[in-house]
């Protein structure tokens, strides 16, 4: 077994890939972050400004692969004899071959799902058999957030065999895996969700969409807080229960909700510390300790943040949706029938955090409006009398100790975009985020915010006293995930 | 610091806080003029934040090649002293056959008698300069290495700061509900925030400069608010698109890389009139094509962003500049038909002339206001990045 393997592979699936010109024991079908984890190696990348990155913090993942150049780590799935090295963000393949590209596929549906976790899931099995409907996941696997779970889930017990119960769709739905919506456009009576999967365009016309689009980690906000071996919550969750992986050998957790994970670590028996006011991480190239506030040394290395979700609201600003702030994050301000605009719901923790039992009733909640508008019978009171018995979950407001930060080490965006770069624009009495990003790049790169607006909009409101829900956030603009100018410049 | 007290009076009042109020406000207070600038939303919202960041000076007529010349003199003295970037890397327009090689000798001509050192070079010049060019069916390039790009967001901010040190007020999130008017005089402004006494007023808000004319009574000037987008790729290696990339051909595109590092630009898709500002997916598609076409190197980058902005259009694509006869003192400077952050700086100088001399060496004449009301219509401007 390699360093960090916590089950034995199958020998017959074994390969060898070289990073960095040395070679590493791999398993066909793994992805290459996960290959050089299993091996102990964190530093994949290396960001414009010269910082050394892993894939499991934020920020893009490109290397160089068999001499090609930018190609996505994080998605890179291995081959025998792989050649793999790092690079630095701004590297770019000079010469590219030019092909026809891939034609565009097209369906007509009458309700587009953005997003396969329990709510969009609810959604299908709810109108499944009377609406045809197009389910789009962007990840390789069905479950959202749920899937990455090994413990008991409320209202669902195992959260693997729920799943595989939910995914027995019916004839009319049709499940699109690894396709990333790029936007939701206006087309008359129907709206228009372009996706790209496998660089291939596919451009669904619906007369209903449903952002089931979940929710992401927050980001914490420490020294070297961006350095091989920190880890956001879902990332650590997918390497142990995906792919029976090790973060770690000793892993510090930090965060207001380490319950999340402590529980799984319990369960493959990986040791931990908790942490819960972590000042700075350091190590080579990859974490090899992490201070804390009070002067503590953890030798650790691996540190995974816990720190809640906050809704993805960028599939939300960019479809037309408004925000509130409530309950500690900002949510989409909804009607009575859990639509952002005419024709657009949101359900699921994209429109509150609460367990993933209660996103698949309000997915189901939605459904059963979505069915009343077309004609059907459906009684969407059973649902929302049910969802009535999950208030979302509250975040603490985190408050940052400025002070003792050494805030040029901090990093509050992946783009190297420190937090003293943020916070001397914030000082200079610029409190207005639609100029903060401007003068720092802040939600301004391959994130587009997703990560890091939320950070910035708490170090606006902590420095200037101004409520969160007075803060002007920026609007997300298509295309709402990154997609390569060749997979949209075909044409026909 | 903008605030968002409104002043009780100020001689001179500025509606409109995009790049031209600023650098107006930024030129008369540096000349001893109270002023104050009014703002809808914030300093630089409207269109300037939005922009394509192109400064050029290869123009197609006199008037515009002397105004472009200044506003670059104007550039390079503001960007040293006040300490913001400022690029002269050049606008290289790729041309692709004779008709297109014959009109541009010719604005050529125009461009090198006013001094603009543009020449001809060939395809193989042009790939020297941008690499990764295709240039297979380039058949050669006008190529100015004095014209350049500038940051909107750190210039504006600064001409901003300098404006205010030399006394202007600066006042957002305030809107100009009506002005305030007797005997044809201007007395002041009424806005949400209460009324500003003033005497003179400029309409600086260009998409927007009809609404304002409007409540001044002006209706003769017809500027249409055009919807434009533009596009931004990951940021790649700086120094790999240094000068301002144009072909007529492959969709009116004009491209370059910020320097940040991503690569920005946009093409000739317009919409409108209209104040729309929503992004479409046709326009994501429009300008992959075209920008692939030009450096297919683009073929494998992510596109982070596109966004929109107004071209605040006139019939020739002309702004309209200069004192409105009809109202006293009430002065326009806007229709900028997409150029208004190029030519910002010398506009400001010509329109504080007017209003401190009453004259101007800048050719202001050919932006007067009244040609279209006695249908004289300039030769359409070379409308482009």
């Amino acid at each position: 077994m390699r360093r960090l393997d916590l089950t034995e592979k199958d020998t017959s699936k074994r390969i060898t890939i070289y990073f960095e010109g040395k070679p590493y024991e791999a398993y066909e079908g793994e992805k290459f972050p996960v290959a050089m984890l299993a091996n102990g190696v964190y530093w994949l990348t290396t960001s414009t400004e010269g910082r050394k990155r892993g894939a499991f913090t934020f920020g893009p993942l490109p290397v160089k692969v068999d001499g090609v150049k930018n190609v996505n780590g994080r998605k890179l799935k291995i081959r025998d004899s792989m050649r793999i090295e790092r690079q630095r963000y701004d590297e770019f393949q000079e010469q590219v071959k030019i092909d026809e590209g891939k034609p565009v596929l097209r369906y007509v549906v009458d309700v587009a799902v953005i997003g396969a976790g329990p709510a969009g899931l609810g959604v299908v099995e709810e109108i499944g058999g009377k609406l045809t409907a197009a389910l789009i996941e962007e990840r390789t696997w069905l479950g959202g957030d749920m899937w990455l779970k090994g413990v008991e889930q409320e209202g669902f017990g195992n959260p693997r065999k729920a799943i595989e119960k939910l995914t027995n769709f019916s004839e009319n739905v049709r499940v699109f895996l690894k396709t990333a919506a790029l936007g939701v456009f206006d087309k008359g009576e129907y709206f228009l969700v372009p996706a790209v999967r496998n660089d291939q365009l596919i451009e669904f016309m619906a007369k209903r969409v449903v952002l089931t689009t979940g929710a992401v980690d927050s980001i914490m906000l420490f020294e070297n807080n961006d350095y091989p071996g920190v880890f956001r919550r879902a990332d650590a969750l997918e390497v142990m229960n995906v792919w029976n992986v090790a973060p770690g050998e000793r892993v510090a957790v930090t965060g207001a909700f380490p319950e999340e994970i402590t529980a799984e670590l319990d369960r493959w028996g990986i040791e931990y510390v908790v942490v819960p006011n972590p000042k700075r991480v350091e190590g080579k190239d990859r974490v090899e300790r992490l201070i804390d506030e009070n002067g503590n040394v953890y030798e650790v290395d691996a540190v995974i943040m816990a720190d809640g979700r906050i809704p993805d609201i960028n599939p939300v600003t960019q479809a037309g949706g408004k925000l509130r702030f409530k309950r500690g994050y900002y949510t989409p301000i909804l009607d009575e029938e859990h639509r952002i605009r005419d024709g657009i719901y949101a359900a699921g923790s994209a429109a509150g955090i609460k367990p993933h039992y209660a996103n698949y009733i309000e997915g189901k909640l939605v459904g059963a409006y979505i069915l009343r508008e077309f004609g059907f019978e459906a009684e969407p009171c059973v649902y929302s009398e049910r969802l009535r018995e999950y208030e979302p979950l509250s975040r603490p407001r985190p408050r940052f100790p400025l002070d003792s930060f050494n805030a040029e080490d901090v990093h509050i965006c992946g783009c190297d975009v420190s937090l003293k770069k943020v916070d001397d624009v914030v000082k200079s009495g610029i409190t207005d985020l639609q100029i903060i990003k401007r003068l720092t790049h802040l939600a301004m790169g391959f994130c587009q915010g997703r990560f890091c607006l939320f950070n910035g909009a708490l170090l606006v409101s902590q420095r200037s006293g101004l409520p969160m829900d007075r803060l002007d956030i920026p609007v997300a603009r298509p295309p709402i995930k990154n997609v390569k100018m060749k997979v949209v410049a075909g044409r026909e | 610091m903008p605030t968002r007290v409104l002043p009780e009076k100020s001689e001179v009042t500025i509606i409109g806080g995009g790049i031209v109020g600023v650098t107006i406000a930024h030129e008369l207070a540096k000349r001893g003029e109270e002023v104050t600038v009014i703002e809808k939303r914030f300093i630089g919202s409207g269109s300037t934040f939005r922009c394509g960041t192109g400064i050029r000076q290869q123009f197609n007529d006199e008037a515009n090649v002397q105004t472009m010349k200044r506003s670059v003199e104007l550039w390079k003295k503001y960007s040293e002293e006040y300490g913001f970037s400022f690029e002269q890397s050049g606008y290289l327009f790729l041309l692709y056959d004779d008709d297109e090689v014959e009109t541009f000798k010719r604005n050529i001509a125009i461009q090198n008698r006013f001094g603009v050192p543009t020449r001809l070079i060939t395809p193989e010049e042009a790939k020297e300069i941008v690499p990764l060019l295709d240039i297979s069916e380039v058949v050669a390039a006008s190529w100015n290495p004095t014209d350049g790009k500038a940051s909107p967001f750190q210039s504006t901010a600064a001409f901003a700061l300098h404006a205010e040190e030399f006394g202007a007020k600066l006042v957002e999130y305030t809107e100009v509900k009506d002005f305030i008017v007797e005997n044809g005089e201007i007395k002041g402004l009424k806005t949400n925030r209460g009324k500003i006494k003033t005497g003179t007023v400029i309409n600086a808000t260009n998409a927007w400069a009809k609404l304002i004319n409007a409540m001044a009574g002006i209706r003769a000037i017809p500027i249409e608010p055009y919807k434009h987008q533009a596009v931004i790729t990951q940021p790649i290696k700086r120094g790999s698109v240094k000068p301002m990339v144009i072909s007529f051909k492959y969709g009116h595109a004009y491209l370059t890389q910020t320097a940040h590092g991503g690569v920005i630009g946009g093409v000739g898709y317009e919409l409108g009139p209209t104040y729309d500002l929503n992004p479409t997916y046709e326009f994501m598609r429009e300008v992959s094509y075209y920008f692939t076409k030009i450096i297919p190197a683009l073929r494998e980058l992510l596109i982070l962003r596109t966004w929109a902005g107004y071209y605040a259009k006139t019939p020739d694509s002309n702004p309209a500049i200069g004192k409105i006869e009809e109202l006293s003192d009430y002065y326009i400077a806007a229709g900028f038909s997409g150029h208004g952050f190029m030519m910002a700086p010398a506009v400001a100088e010509m329109v504080a002339d007017l209003i401190t001399k009453g004259k101007t060496d800048l050719p202001a004449w050919w932006y007067d206001p009244y040609r279209f009301e006695r249908g004289e219509l300039r030769g359409q401007a070379l409308q482009m990045g």
